[in-house]
């Protein structure tokens, strides 16, 4: 059913009953975890007080808010789940894959548009909220129960997102496809990162009558300011405790230190300060000296641990910042390195926990509870450039100077932009547009946005990449206006990867011999109009500009493996296409 | 040894020099031995080649500077 082996809990198990009582069955996504029951059980706790217990949001504002996280994440797993779960509460298919395309285009309430905008912005750029987007919602009429909750359900689908990709789940429905988001990222004005609050009110709890603060303040020396800060919400507390007792503290499979490891690992590749803070102080408590925790959050590569643990963290890492590339070779490299099916799945759980904290404390914004050596800024805050920090560092940006002083105001730096950047916007908006008029319209559009959100850009990517996405959006839209497409995938994704070649004769030695520059590049440009627009725009940037696959793939937000099938595709399709005019003669005469 | 189509299915990730020591070796083997299989990838590689150097869909110079003064003159009218 899925990696992991499954035991019979028999239908009697308690979260089992509550689970089929919630979901009208109990998903594959609890089955596959039935190796460790006392996590199906937290689990469960979680997800009845989070998502089942309607005491401030509505069901369907609960869904919605799902959807879009599952969206952004990449699960389709979940996003189908919650796709039904709207269909069946009386939601429109069309509407849904609206609020997935863009919310503000679907017919939503102003405040339900909000709540989704706080929502995606805490999901895709957390380290940027701040209290503004508290008050926004405010605004909107929210009262501060409503947003924790929305906080909370947000969280709560990180968490599921996370584990339900690397249990390597079977679906529990006809899978459905995500539709791509045609919003832009998140605006982000104020960097905060998660610890600009905390933000919403709160009400007093004693320990002497609250017994999971009783449980906190016993075995961490206090409340932990992310629990303070839901008070609003007793009974959710209770049910995150229960998750902390469940997961983190017991010793039986991996060890306590193993967890706050993978905690810490996870936590400083989120750049959650607040989580690593309080993460160091927990191994300080277990014998850890504070020399060795940061070592460990900063790079565990170097850490004097057992290259076995080096492992675990590494596979941690990898399922926390590049999810889309976990597979099940991942769990075969722990295996071979001693772990067992056990450890393997509570390594899995741990780091889904630990994005359900990460998630919730930017949401609620708390200062940390002990003093935090390492504060992470607004550069390192993104987790593509996480991911350089811990593995290898990205090439430098030739263009990052000129893109600072845009930043300070310089608007003149702009000007050496375009010009360095004017014929790879260009030749990107060919691709698609197929039209020089259009393209050269649309690379005045794509300029001007790029400008327009440079404020935003922190050199996760080149700002090539980043201009290159641009005019791929811009030329999209102008595609849409005119309406002679849907979108790029207008030919089945399915048709990228079975191909057989037709021309199968030899060419000449030296083709560019046989015709001038001219009538290549004109031979060229004829061959690739002929192309769907998927196709041309993947040769245009890999083969023409020559970016990295890794480049194109983000440009196109494509995974790699589309990338590639489609790359291949298109370079066989030109290949076809050109060879009447490159096969050797004396070849084929002597066929 | 792998078949035509198992050489195919891998051909892209060859391309891409994207493909583990094992597989490379199974992939230059059969290449070693099919005459088809050796056309399709000496003829991909060429299209490759001339497509990279072909200068295909530039910007036309006498369109470049035009276009840079209509972005910057937006951008200025934006700005002050």
């Amino acid at each position: 059913m899925g990696y992991f082996g499954e035991v019979e809990l028999g239908s009697a198990f308690p979260p089992f009953t509550t689970l089929r009582e919630s979901f009208g069955f109990v998903p594959n996504v609890f089955r596959a975890q039935t190796l460790l029951p006392r996590v199906i059980e937290a689990e469960a706790g979680l997800a009845g007080a989070v998502f089942w217990n309607e005491r401030a949001l509505s069901r369907i504002q609960k869904e919605f808010i799902a959807l879009v996280v599952a969206a952004n994440y990449g699960s389709t797993y979940w996003f189908t789940q919650h796709h039904q779960a709207l269909v069946s509460l009386g939601v429109a298919e069309l509407e849904l894959d609206q609020v997935v395309k863009d919310h503000h285009q679907a017919h939503l309430s102003r405040p339900d548009a909000a709540l989704l905008d706080f929502v995606l912005k805490l999901a895709i750029s957390a380290p940027w909220l701040a209290g503004e987007d508290i008050a926004e919602l405010r605004n909107h009429g929210f009262a501060d129960e409503l947003i924790l909750e929305a906080i909370l359900v947000t969280s709560l689908s990180n968490f599921f997102c996370t584990l339900s990709t690397a249990v390597g789940v079977l679906p529990d429905l006809q899978p459905r496809p995500i539709p791509r988001s045609q919003r832009l990222p998140p605006q982000k004005r104020f960097y905060g990162g998660g610890m600009s609050g905390p933000h919403l009110r709160t009400v007093e709890l004693s320990p002497a009558t609250f017994s999971p603060f009783a449980f906190f303040l016993e075995r961490f020396g206090l409340v932990p300011g992310i629990f303070l800060a839901q008070t609003l919400r007793p009974d959710l507390i209770e049910a995150e405790a229960d998750l902390v007792q469940k997961v983190l503290i017991p010793e039986d499979i991996l060890s306590h230190v193993q967890k706050e490891c993978i905690f810490l690992v996870a936590s400083a590749a989120n750049l959650n300060t607040y989580c690593v803070a309080a993460h160091c102080e927990m191994l300080r408590i277990m014998g850890i000296s504070i020399g060795e925790s940061d070592q460990i959050a900063v790079d565990h590569q170097q850490a004097e641990i057992s290259e076995s643990d080096k492992k675990l963290l590494d596979f941690a890492l990898k399922l926390t910042v590049r999810p889309s590339e976990f597979q099940c070779e991942d769990l075969d490299v722990l295996r071979c390195h001693g772990f067992s099916e056990e450890q393997i799945l509570e390594a899995v759980v741990a780091t889904a926990v630990n994005n359900f904290f990460n998630t919730l404390q930017m949401g609620l914004g708390t200062t940390p509870d002990f003093e935090a050596r390492h504060v992470f800024g607004p550069l390192e805050a993104h987790p593509s450039a996480s991911v350089d920090r811990l593995t290898e560092r990205a090439p430098a940006d030739p263009d990052a100077e000129l893109v600072a002083r845009v930043q300070q105001g310089e608007v003149n730096a702009f000007e050496e932009l375009v010009t360095r950047h004017s014929r790879r916007v260009y030749r990107t908006l060919m691709g698609i547009l197929a039209n020089a008029g259009e393209a050269q319209d649309a690379m005045q559009d794509t300029f001007l946005k790029a400008f327009q959100h440079i404020g935003e850009f922190q050199g996760r990517s080149k700002f090539s990449t980043w201009v290159v996405t641009i005019a791929s959006n811009t030329a999209l839209q102008y595609v849409r206006e005119r309406r002679r497409l849907e979108s790029l995938d207008e030919v089945p994704s399915d048709e990228d990867g079975d191909f057989r070649p037709r021309q199968v004769r030899a060419w000449v030695e030296d083709p560019e011999q046989l015709c001038s520059q001219t009538e290549r590049r004109s031979l060229v440009e004829s061959a690739m109009m002929q192309l769907p627009p998927k196709y041309r725009i993947v040769l245009m940037l890999r083969d023409i500009e020559q970016l990295s696959g890794l480049e194109v793939a983000a440009a196109l937000g494509l995974g790699m493996p589309a990338m590639k099938a489609r790359l291949f595709r298109a370079r066989m399709m030109l290949r076809e296409a050109l060879a009447p005019h490159f096969v050797s003669t004396a070849k084929r005469m002597g066929q | 040894m792998i078949t035509c189509d198992e050489f195919m299915a891998e051909l892209g990730n060859y391309l891409e020099r994207d493909v583990a020591l094992e597989v490379r070796r199974q992939l230059e083997s059969h290449l070693a031995h099919c005459q088809t299989c050796q056309v399709v990838y000496d003829s991909t590689l060429k299209t490759i080649k001339i497509v990279t150097d072909s200068g295909s869909f530039d910007l036309p110079d006498a369109n470049a500077l035009p276009i840079r003064d209509k972005i910057m003159a937006r951008i200025r009218k934006e700005t002050s």
